[in-house]
């Protein structure tokens, strides 16, 4: 089992280096290979909106940088932790670029309709790594800790959206309530 | 004369732009005899390195509207880029007003423009950490249709609502007070099941024009 934790090399601060500990060793007891993967401002150019992803060179990014390696050892993993900073309530730049340039994994150009009426690409893949997404920071208010939330869990299921502020046993106690393995989509 | 700074956040390098055309039709909408308007382009501005230049303009604005695709729920990160290194200039700056009224368009694929909420929520965020003055979104769904069809008479009723919307941001920057206004949702007036058929075709279409199959689009390269 494979745990891919990708981090931005702009934000790591102490609180950063805590939680990325006590992620690791969380994993390692659990007998999980893990890999972080470092993403800063010069690491990956950022999406072009230009859907080559879908149209040109389907499931793969038409630009060749970090991003290949990430999107590869994405779809070659159990689980996939996002750590960002939260800045203005959202993912920092580093860590919303790769996001962003995750489409290709995530899902094909069509429109299906979810049970509760509205729009969705349907997943490219039937399996995919559980992700996790942690948004870390000293000082956040309460509107910026729920918007940090309701971005992933109002619009997309079976990610969860953690908020750490260096309280470890709430950290462990809410990972030990996610499976630890492969999901099917996450649209 | 009021100063104004439209910022077209669109990503896209080149190719038709639905945030340029919806920064066109903004600008339209103000008489420049008593508006001094700039128009940034953020990818411009990072990778010709103009962000200084751009910052100062943004710093001495009374007015930004900041036009953009959702990414994901979100704004894309070439856009979080711009916006944490200007938080870091205004912070350096240390003189920060709270007088900037901001204002944001966004647009998103999918026919529902209530998916565009976190995003407003977002700029607001941003707006509370620089200590501008977060106005209103206008929130558009369908938005990749939206520029193919602008001329087509069943948008008739959508453009009209977009002017109509636009006029209230030109209107609210021109006066100097903070009345409560919504954000206002628009939407393609078209039937979500032909919305989701045509979509499906056009790329199909596209994928085409590179020569591909219908079924090169469902590849999984990673499995």
């Amino acid at each position: 089992m494979k745990t891919t934790i990708i981090t931005d090399k702009d934000y790591q601060t102490e609180l950063f280096q805590k939680l990325q500990e006590r992620l690791v060793a969380f994993f390692k007891d659990k007998n999980f290979e893990i890999e972080a993967i470092n993403v800063g401002r010069d690491d990956l150019a950022y999406c072009m909106g230009c859907f080559g992803c879908w149209v040109k060179k389907p499931g793969e990014c038409v630009i060749d940088d970090l991003m290949t390696k990430i999107n590869r050892d994405y779809m070659n993993s159990d689980i996939v932790i996002y750590l960002s900073p939260i800045i203005f309530g959202q993912f920092s730049a580093n860590i919303k670029n790769a996001i962003d340039r995750s489409l290709p994994n995530t899902s094909l150009p069509f429109f299906i309709t979810r049970p509760d009426g509205s729009t969705i690409h349907p997943p490219r893949y039937d399996k995919y790594p559980q992700p996790i997404i942690i948004g870390y920071g000293e000082q956040l208010d309460t509107e910026d800790r729920q918007l940090f939330i309701d971005i992933t869990e109002k619009h997309r299921k079976n990610i969860p959206a953690l908020i750490y502020q260096n309280d470890d046993q709430a950290l462990i106690d809410a990972l030990n309530t996610i499976a630890l393995g492969k999901v099917g989509e996450h649209q | 004369m009021k100063n104004v700074v439209l910022i077209n956040a669109s990503p896209k390098i080149s190719g038709p732009s639905l945030s340029n055309y919806l920064v066109t039709l903004l600008a339209n909408q103000f008489d420049l005899a008593s508006i001094c308007l700039s128009v940034i382009n953020i990818r411009q501005s990072i990778t010709k390195r103009l962000t200084l230049d751009d910052f100062t303009k943004l710093k001495e604005a009374d007015a930004v509207v900041i036009v953009f695709p959702l990414y994901f729920y979100c704004t894309p990160g070439i856009l979080m880029r711009f916006l944490e290194d200007y938080q870091r200039f205004i912070m350096e700056q240390g003189s920060l007003s709270n007088q900037t009224k901001v204002y944001t368009i966004i647009n998103c694929g999918f026919p529902e423009p209530e998916r565009n909420r976190e995003a407003v929520r977002v700029i607001a965020s941003f707006c509370k950490h620089v200590k501008a003055h977060f106005r209103f979104g206008v929130l558009i769904g369908g938005g990749g249709m939206l520029l193919e069809t602008k001329n087509a008479g069943f948008m008739k009723k959508t453009i009209q609502a977009l002017h109509n919307s636009f006029l209230t941001i030109a209107n609210d920057i021109q006066n100097n007070e903070f009345e409560t206004i919504e954000n206002i949702d628009i939407s393609v007036k078209f039937p979500k099941i032909l919305f989701r058929f045509i979509g499906g075709l056009n790329w199909i279409s596209l994928a085409r024009k590179n020569g591909l199959k219908k079924k090169d689009l469902y590849r999984q390269p990673y499995r």
